[in-house]
């Protein structure tokens, strides 16, 4: 079965996912993995989808088009055999919520500080509240930390660019547990 | 006595309210050696509760001395408990949980910090205890699944919104 990768962002109003997952359903995809959230006024949609028999882009036709015409964008890319498994995440899970008032590269540079130690984020939110006067950026990220890496460590990584960039960091485990 | 299969969602027998004990007999104190043997079998799991092997009885066994985590923290050992009831809680904290049940999903969900509970042991005495901590989470997880409820249907938020409360 063929998976592709489906992404969907337009101006936020009621009937978005309905629109969409009612042309999926008459069509006959699946949907695996999908997340959709507001982001600004945009409505997002990121999902994975699987057809028994549709191959690529083209196997979809125009099917589309009216979601494009309710002035929603539309990207649809097909996915590599594989590529809608979810890897195997060893590792300890951890969370750091990075905050304070807006300036640019707070993302980028807790983001390279992290990649350049192998940290890999897999969730990542961020949101510019606060008065306009005064915006402060609130960041919110998941990760999984290599071996031999413990939260410790990604505290102290944190403590020294807190300072540099003038932001509030903290950093915890997640407890998950399986009962 | 014997390990049993843990069922899986969508097993029936999972979403259904289960009967009170009357009597800790023969019978029950067989059915809390299942859970204990199920337990411990599932790679010492912290908890079983009777539906999950297929009992509608009011029972369920807690050992978190054996977990990364229960470790270190204060704990009863093993207990079974038949006709489980919590008369105190106190404090909120969000954990992710996951379910042998419901494999490869995991969700926020909100206990108590500290609970009493209350409860016949397996000698059939009326037994009170203080629990908090993992512990107190995972009697309150195994407490759950004797209403038909699954960690799912108390998911608190979605995964980035997890803060930590401390007190």
């Amino acid at each position: 079965m063929n998976h592709f990768a489906l992404t969907i962002i337009g101006r936020d109003r009621p009937g978005i996912v309905s629109e969409v997952t009612e042309i999926l359903f008459k069509l006959g995809c699946n949907i695996a993995d999908s997340s959709s959230s507001i982001l600004g006024g945009q409505f997002s949609m990121i999902l994975i989808i699987s057809h028994p028999e549709y191959t690529d882009r083209d196997s979809f036709g125009d099917v589309f088009a009216p979601l494009e015409k309710g002035n929603l964008s539309v990207f649809l890319r097909t996915l590599r055999p594989g590529g809608e498994k979810h890897p195997e995440l060893q590792g300890e899970l951890c969370m750091i919520s990075v905050y304070g008032a807006d300036k640019p590269g707070i993302v980028y540079q807790v983001a390279r500080e992290l990649g350049q130690r192998r940290v890999n984020i897999i969730d990542l939110n961020t949101k510019l509240v606060g008065e306009e006067t005064q915006p402060v950026y609130v960041m919110m990220l998941e990760a999984v930390l290599p071996e031999g890496i413990s939260v410790d460590d990604v505290e102290g990584w944190m403590d020294s660019m807190k300072a540099d960039l003038g932001v509030d960091v903290s950093v915890r485990s997640i407890m998950a547990v399986e009962l | 006595m014997a390990v049993k299969k843990v069922l899986l969602y969508p097993d029936p027998l999972l979403k259904q309210v289960c009967t009170e004990v009357d009597v800790v007999d023969d019978e029950v104190d067989d059915l809390l050696q299942d859970l204990v043997d199920t337990m411990v079998d599932a790679g010492h799991s912290v908890g079983v509760a009777a539906p999950q092997i297929g009992a509608l009885r009011r029972a369920v066994v807690v050992d978190v001395s054996h977990s990364k985590l229960g470790k270190k923290q204060k704990n009863h050992g093993l207990i079974c408990m038949v006709n489980p009831e919590i008369i105190e809680r106190e404090g909120e904290t969000i954990v992710r949980e996951g379910c042998m049940s419901v494999p490869e999903y995991t969700g926020n969900v909100t206990r108590a910090e500290r609970i009493v509970v209350q409860f016949l042991n397996r000698e059939g005495k009326l037994q009170v205890l203080r629990s908090e901590g993992f512990e107190a989470i995972a009697i309150q997880h195994e407490m759950d699944h004797l209403d038909g409820k699954l960690f799912l249907d108390r998911v608190s938020s979605l995964k980035t919104d997890l803060f930590r409360r401390k007190k």
